[in-house]
């Protein structure tokens, strides 16, 4: 099915001749057969590329019209940015690409959606300013990072999640209305999406949420923190092999390693209550272990030396960022004595020197996609967040069904490939564990979404929480009854925003 | 691996991750000059770049996509320079580059490409072995009186067609910097043909492969040991498309090491100030996509693991330092860093093709680049290759900017 003539030029007026296209080799592009994923690819009728509000508006009001479904995208990282059934359209917002404002007195920025972590965050450290810079790489959209996906990040610990720091927030609802949440409501600015005015953050980006499915958000502004580095990235060295040191007065990492997940978690509290650090994690090893190299050849000889195995399958991570160097003293000294009080101890210096030798890893995280090196099928599981506690005992239950998985080597025998990360000073906590396989495996398809169920039984037959947010209709079924059927509170909203159904469907 | 099936693996791996599409983030100083894909940044859609290309090739090897005009204009709209190559191979390993250019080389083989503009020029390479279509036998016209050539020596300057007719002064003042360092050197005069980097980057490897091949025997019948250009192009080819043809038996040079080095050892030296703010654009035949090439065959097993171990080209090694080292050097000179530069650096938007088939894309691309330029404070803007020049001195001329436009070799000699 393409688009209708009358359709499309209708759309056509709307962007101009230069933005829409309905070529298939325009569309090709956005046909991607993603390595995890068997079916072939389902392709878009058109594409658009809005420039302002306004025409998103018109598009979405057209879509309505004649009930066609639509994805606003901006990089098309994950499976939610293609369409699940014929006759959708795609808008891509990468032409609306601006940082309106960034007020430094009010600490916040206001974004379009095409704005991309490496622009904002480079801008704003000229301005001794920061922000939770979500791991997905530079060319991550900071809009969508922070409106619909979860936006986890390294920094968690001295930040927090990204809908944490969502202020005033412009949305094209899916009938083509446009709506202004909190301060923004009433003319007050940006600065707050709680109010005076109605506060819709939930429903934007609640647990369970559509996923980018109740709309267009067309601008917000994100909080601010304070940034406690240099104003440029201090990059030395040519691609791949990248050294970004941080001055080490006030600016240092320790990694140490626990003999179990008991002493590590102890640990990771007692640093939270003595409000030290500015990042803390359990980090996945494998995944460690990508980043650190720059081929998959480099990557297997690491992993078969068993090093990161060995050093990093219980490890903690400490990023001290201070003031001052006397600040630094204090925060090393109380660090040192939770380490002793819990039996940790420093990892190999070789180890620790990586991160020393790049602390992107704190900033942009710029070698992220390194961990789908492999070239094979990936895919996160968990993905919740609770206590701290609470996510340790989900971590101990991880071999009652990943290990059956390891021993048929359908996946990549990296048992302790999962991230701990508290966020707010320990005051909650996110648990994340990477999988990869390959898609030479015979059952390669079936892989992925097998272990994602065993994972979410496992959780539901302990009563943990820690099952992936419901990201697609079976999974919002199977968990909906277990969180006061959130699922049919997520319909009913959907129903009344989005009549026809046209707005990003879930697959 | 030339075929674009040899690149499967390439075209199944990519997860549209967009780092093709934006500078490397430990390279990013700010929200503007963040784009490195000069198509993307000028036609949006995710078609003009690398991870589009890839796609499209793939649909096309797989039979799902059919040639049309519009799909063989935007194969062609590719710059080929590589920025998109070098930042997916600072994350993954994949070959994006090389399918490109294996999918041009297929659309050739199937009577698609390249563009009519391509065509000409392979007609002209092919009667008058200049990519101009100028007559052959004036080939060395550039060559002066003052200049000191030898008959014979092991060291042969390889002039190319830019230099040899449209932009001489780059051939003179080569040549007289040779001299100047006390390089005893040789031109292959009419014995010299068009490097066939023009016509690797259209797919038109048959072609290309005739120029390489001629080329390559003039060079072993002269005993030639040294290769020294002063065309980024021509660099390229040398290091990367003539090792597909044969083990090279010579090393290839640009002249912005050989000053280096004469300088460095002290047979060159600066004695007139030159005073003068400029930047440095980066070719990308003599930076990124200048590594030699190293052939590999072998298989991609499970997780990625490559039997035996492939050495890859990431754009690390190409020639960065020997420019800046040079210009540094000069005195009254004052050298400022785009924030694109060195293997990230943005192209001026001639290569692949481009200026002959679409001129208007690539004066938007140069004043792009030119505008990066100006935004260092320089008042010229340097670089090393003639192709560059004529793209970046017709954008200024046209937009009537101040800015100047200097070759390397220009200042270099002003210097001396």
């Amino acid at each position: 099915m393409s688009l209708p003539k009358h359709i499309y030029e209708e759309l056509e007026a709307v962007v101009g001749a230069r933005y829409i296209s309905d070529r298939p080799y325009i569309l090709a592009a956005l046909r991607q057969p993603l390595p995890n994923i068997a079916t072939p690819p389902q392709s878009p009728e058109a594409v658009l590329l809005p420039g302002s509000t306004a025409e998103v508006q018109a598009i979405v009001r057209i879509c309505n019209k004649y009930k066609i479904k639509y994805i606003a995208v901006i990089s098309s990282l994950i499976v939610f940015a293609y369409p699940s059934e014929p006759g959708t359209i795609i808008l891509q917002l990468k032409r609306m690409n601006r940082i309106e404002e960034i007020n430094a007195e009010d600490r916040y920025a206001v974004i379009e959606p095409g704005v991309r972590h490496g622009q904002l965050r480079t801008e704003l450290m000229h301005l001794g300013l920061s922000y939770p810079v979500a791991s997905v790489g530079p060319g991550g959209s900071v809009l969508s990072n922070f409106a619909c996906a979860s936006g986890d990040n390294h920094n968690e610990y001295g930040s927090s999640r990204t809908n944490r720091y969502i202020c005033g927030v412009e949305w094209v609802l899916p009938s083509g209305e446009l709506l202004r949440v909190g301060s923004l409501a009433t003319d007050s600015g940006w600065f707050c999406a709680d109010g005076p005015g109605p506060s819709l953050r939930g429903l934007i980006k609640g647990f369970t949420g559509q996923w980018g499915g109740m709309g267009v958000i067309t601008r917000i502004a994100i909080g601010l923190d304070h940034w406690r580095g240099p104003a440029e990235m201090p990059t030395e060295g040519r691609s791949p092999s990248y050294k970004i040191r941080l001055p080490r007065d006030c600016h240092r990492i320790h990694i140490f390693k626990f003999p179990d997940l008991g002493k590590l978690e102890r640990a990771m509290v007692e640093v939270g209550k003595a409000e030290i650090g500015f990042s803390v994690m359990k980090f996945f090893n494998a995944s460690a272990a990508l980043l650190a190299t720059e081929s998959a050849n480099d990557f297997w000889d690491l992993w078969n030396s068993g090093l990161f195995q060995r050093e990093l399958a219980r490890p903690l991570y400490v990023y001290l960022a201070t003031q001052s160097p006397e600040e630094m003293a204090y925060e090393e000294a109380v660090l040192m004595d939770i380490i002793g009080e819990t039996g940790g101890e420093p990892v190999d210096a070789s180890v620790q020197r990586i991160y020393e030798d790049n602390m992107d890893f704190y900033i942009l995280v710029g070698f992220l996609q390194r961990v789908l090196r492999l070239g094979g099928a990936w895919a996160p599981a968990k993905l919740s967040g609770d206590s701290i506690h609470h996510m340790f005992e989900v971590a101990r239950a991880i071999p009652e069904f990943m290990t059956e998985f390891i021993d048929k080597g359908m996946i990549l025998n990296a048992p302790d490939n999962f991230m701990i990360t508290p966020g707010e000073y320990g005051h909650f906590a996110h648990i994340e564990l990477l999988f990869l396989w390959d898609r030479g495996h015979p059952d390669w398809a079936n892989i992925g979404m097998n272990f994602m169920r065993r994972s979410q039984e496992t959780d539901i037959g302990h009563g943990y929480h820690s099952s992936s947010p419901p990201r697609t209709g079976a999974m919002l079924q199977r968990l909906g009854p277990l969180y006061s059927n959130c699922h049919v509170w997520a319909e009913r909203i959907k129903q009344a925003f989005d009549p026809n159904n046209v707005s990003n469907p879930m697959p | 691996m030339t075929q674009l099936a040899d690149y499967r693996h390439t075209m199944e791996s990519c997860n549209h991750c967009g780092q093709c599409k934006w500078l490397l983030g430990p390279k990013t100083r700010g929200w503007r000059f963040a784009e490195i894909c000069p198509i993307h940044a000028q036609f949006h859609f995710d078609a003009y770049s690398g991870q589009g290309l890839i796609n499209i090739a793939r649909e096309l090897l797989e039979g799902r996509l059919q040639y049309e005009p519009g799909l063989i204009n935007l194969i062609y709209s590719c710059t080929t320079c590589g920025a998109c190559d070098v930042n997916c191979k600072s994350v993954r390993d994949m070959e994006v580059l090389e399918t490109i250019l294996a999918m041009r080389a297929k659309c050739v083989e199937d009577g698609q490409g390249p563009l009519p503009a391509h065509r000409e020029m392979a007609e002209r390479i092919e009667k008058n072995h200049n990519i101009y279509g100028h007559d052959h036998a004036k080939r060395q016209d550039w060559l002066t009186d003052e200049i000191k050539v030898s008959a014979e020596s092991p060291v042969a300057y390889f002039v190319g067609c830019s230099a040899s007719y449209m932009h001489t002064d780059i051939a003179r003042n080569t040549a007289r910097i040779l001299n100047a360092c006390g390089v005893d050197f040789t031109v292959l005069g009419g014995a010299e043909y068009c490097c066939g980097n023009p016509l690797w980057q259209t797919g038109q490897r048959e072609a290309a492969a005739r120029q390489v091949e001629h080329n390559l025997a003039v060079m072993r019948e002269r005993g030639i040991k040294t290769v020294i250009t002063s065309c980024a192009e021509c660099f390229g080819a040398l290091r990367n498309i003539y090792p597909r043809y044969s083990e090279p038996d010579f090393e290839v040079r640009h002249i912005a090491e050989v000053a280096r080095d004469a300088l460095r050892e002290g047979y060159l030296n600066f004695q007139r100030p030159v005073d003068l703010k400029v930047t440095y654009h980066d070719p990308c035949h003599l930076g990124r996509c200048s590594e030699p090439y190293v052939p590999w065959q072998g298989e991609i097993r499970a997780f990625g693991l490559h039997v035996p171990p492939k050495q890859w080209r990431r754009g690390t090694n190409g020639v960065y330092d020997a420019p800046r080292e040079v210009l540094r050097a000069i005195p009254g000179l004052e050298l400022r860093e785009m924030t694109r530069n060195e293997e990230n650096a943005y192209c001026c938007g001639a290569g692949g093709g481009v200026r002959s088939a679409f001129p208007e894309q690539a004066r938007e691309t140069a004043l792009d680049r030119i505008e990066e330029a100006a935004s260092t404070g320089a008042a010229a803007v340097v670089s090393a290759c003639p192709f560059c020049r004529s793209n970046l001195e017709d954008a200024l001329t046209a937009e009537a900017q101040s800015m100047k436009y200097f070759d390397l070799t220009e200042l270099i000699t002003r210097a001396i």
